[in-house]
């Protein structure tokens, strides 16, 4: 008697944990993020404070956003994260939705330089918000403070023979192209014709010979600064590869350049198959709140939108970085600048 | 009677299962994928899609290019000078090796293969802290009174890139070499000193003839190992040490061109063959004459 009660009360509560686990999972919001984009305590209060549940997928590359959200058509997911880069694309191809940003108060709230959105290039198309920014970085300056003084204000210090043979630059075609394209004063580095582009190139042959090496991960010029002479590093992974340089106690400091510094911006956006709207408006408002962007630039070293942070001052210039013009042409050009002897 | 036919017969398949395993392998993981990037080397890219249409421009925009033929050829010759670099200092160490008797020998023969056993790229980082600007090389070198001021002779260029894959390829040279000097009847050595033959007369008339055979194929290895290798330069090489491994290579991971870079390793299997077919050339005819 007693056992046939005990099975009937765990039936119940079996029959009663897959009943809200199927209710919860409806209604739950399905978020696609970088690491270090939506950490479990943020998420807690996320649901505490709305009563939103919340499914968080991570994912490691560009490539991976797409395809998932290209597999799906926008099904699978309600919001994500993806940089101004790459979301011209998502838009091109209609998977993501306009955002009505005064459904978001705590946009009004940002740092000057996220508040009009039409001035985040990337970021709009034909006056409709699409990405709301959240995390960004620079591509600065790294400068030894014993052998670098002044303290340097523009990339051009690159070029200086006084640093001949004490430089890391970075292996890679695209970037070299459009950060010297800015010190070189052009407007847009991003879309180069092809006198401009000659003229980078000649630049960076210049460049090239006052280099010491280029590298490709931050662990391998950490290591090249360790055991050489390095006054100057073209800072690829920004905030954290200072951080990691100051942690093994290197004097160094960091700048963004006068000429305007590039530098990647995440943003949310809302995806075409979102299901609830509203819950995917409370999400990014609740991520722009100043506890969660001083979290953001604690935990990842990153820059967030909300409270000023080590990747930026308030009146640097920062250039989002954008889709270039012919990636495979200047891969090429960059492979001529090396093999130039 | 029929029932031990049956078993032949189940035999007979399984061996003949196994043959065709035995040949499909190496078809089908070596030719196949081998013929897939000769096909592809004929192919070209538009707007970062690759188009399927038969085209001679990748390897027209190889040889008329100014700058892929003068890579192409200082890596060869820099491969070369690896490859003896690693025989003028494998030979006495291999021939050191067989003067040694019974369990000596293969002891110290194992110890100069450990480095085989570490991983590549480890090795890499250990030699460029060694041979930087504030490196145990140059350190060294200061300490010791034989430079004034650390110098930059190793650090980044095209004599780091030679320096390191010399010292990741030597042991590749002393194996086939160890061999080869091993292989040389003793019974030789004693009748050449039995007539009179000085040390250096058995040396050079008869050690040294019969062990070219393993000098060729080390060469060969070495050379083949080295030419096709793009992460060493791309580590210790710097600006100057640019060579066309590295050039190979961004065409596949910065560029996205895999047809002109299947050109490019097209270009590259042809020499790599080339040295083995040499190597072995050398080897044999050298070798039957015994």
């Amino acid at each position: 008697m007693g056992l046939k009660k005990a099975f009937l009360r765990l039936a119940t509560i079996g029959l009663g944990i897959g009943l809200m686990t199927s209710a919860a999972l409806a209604a739950n919001l399905r978020v696609l993020a970088w690491d270090g984009y939506a950490d479990p305590d943020w998420v807690k209060d996320f649901t505490a404070a709305t009563g939103i549940g919340v499914d968080v997928v991570f994912i490691g590359s560009d490539d991976e956003i797409w395809a998932k959200i290209k597999g799906s058509e926008g099904q699978d997911f309600d919001v994500f994260a993806v940089n101004t880069a790459q979301l011209q694309r998502y838009i091109k191809a209609d998977l993501v939705s306009p955002i009505d940003i005064t459904k978001l108060p705590n946009q009004k709230e940002v740092l000057p330089r996220f508040r009009d959105l039409s001035q985040v290039s990337g970021d709009t198309k034909d006056g409709k918000v699409y990405g709301i920014p959240f995390c960004f970085d620079s591509i600065g300056l790294i400068y030894d403070t014993d052998k670098v003084k002044p303290a340097p204000t523009s990339m051009s210090v690159l070029w200086d023979p006084a640093y001949k043979g004490k430089i890391l630059a970075y292996d890679n075609g695209e970037h070299n192209f459009s950060f010297t394209a800015l010190t070189l004063g052009y407007k847009d580095p991003f879309n180069l014709d092809a006198e401009q582009m000659a003229a980078v190139k000649a630049k960076l042959v210049e460049l090239k010979r006052n280099v010491l090496s280029f590298y490709t991960t931050a662990d391998e010029a950490q290591q090249i600064y360790q055991n050489n002479d390095v006054a100057l590093i073209w800072a690829n992974y920004g905030q954290q590869q200072v951080k990691a340089l100051q942690k093994i106690g290197a004097h160094v400091a960091y700048v963004n350049p006068s000429e305007g510094a590039l530098a990647w911006l995440d943003n949310w956006v809302i995806s075409k198959g979102v299901r609830d709207n509203a819950a995917a408006e409370k999400w990014i408002d609740f991520m722009l709140s100043k506890k969660i962007g001083g979290e953001l630039s604690e935990r990842t070293g990153f820059g967030n939108t909300v409270v000023e942070s080590s990747s930026a001052g308030g009146n640097d210039k920062l250039v989002w970085l954008n889709n270039v013009e012919d990636p495979l042409k200047r891969s090429d050009l960059w492979n001529e600048v090396k093999a130039t002897p | 009677m029929s029932g031990a036919g049956s078993t032949h017969a189940a035999e007979r398949r399984l061996s003949q299962l196994i043959t065709v395993l035995a040949f499909a392998m190496p078809v089908v993981f070596v030719l196949v994928p081998l013929a897939i990037f000769l096909v592809y080397s004929f192919f070209s890219v538009d707007q970062g899609t690759i188009v399927h249409a038969p085209t001679l421009g990748n390897y027209v925009r190889f040889f008329t290019d100014p700058i892929f033929l003068p890579v192409f050829w200082n890596t060869i010759v820099l491969c070369v000078s690896v490859a003896v670099i690693c025989i003028l200092l494998a030979y006495p160490a291999a021939y050191f090796l067989t003067t040694l008797k019974g369990r000596w020998r293969y002891a110290l023969l194992m110890l100069l293969l450990v480095p085989l056993l570490m991983s590549y790229v480890i090795k890499i980082y250990a030699i460029r802290s060694i041979l930087g600007l504030n490196g145990f090389l140059n350190k060294a070198l200061v300490a010791l009174g034989i430079l004034d001021q650390p110098s930059t002779l190793f650090v980044f260029n095209m004599n780091a890139i030679l320096l390191t894959l010399s010292l990741l390829l030597i042991p590749f040279a002393i194996l086939p070499i160890f061999l080869s000097l091993e292989r040389i009847p003793q019974t030789l050595l004693r009748a050449s000193d039995d007539l009179g033959a000085s040390g250096l007369q058995t040396f050079l008339r008869i050690t040294l003839p019969l062990s070219l055979p393993g000098v060729a194929s080390a060469a060969s290895f070495v050379f083949v190992l080295a030419i096709g290798d793009f992460l060493t330069p791309q580590m210790v090489g710097g600006i100057s040490g640019f060579t066309f491994g590295r050039i190979l290579y961004s065409q596949f991971g910065t560029a996205y061109n895999w047809p002109f870079g299947a050109a490019l390793s097209v270009a590259l299997a042809i020499v790599v063959i080339a040295a083995i077919l040499i190597g072995e050339r050398f080897g044999r005819s050298r070798g039957t004459s015994v």
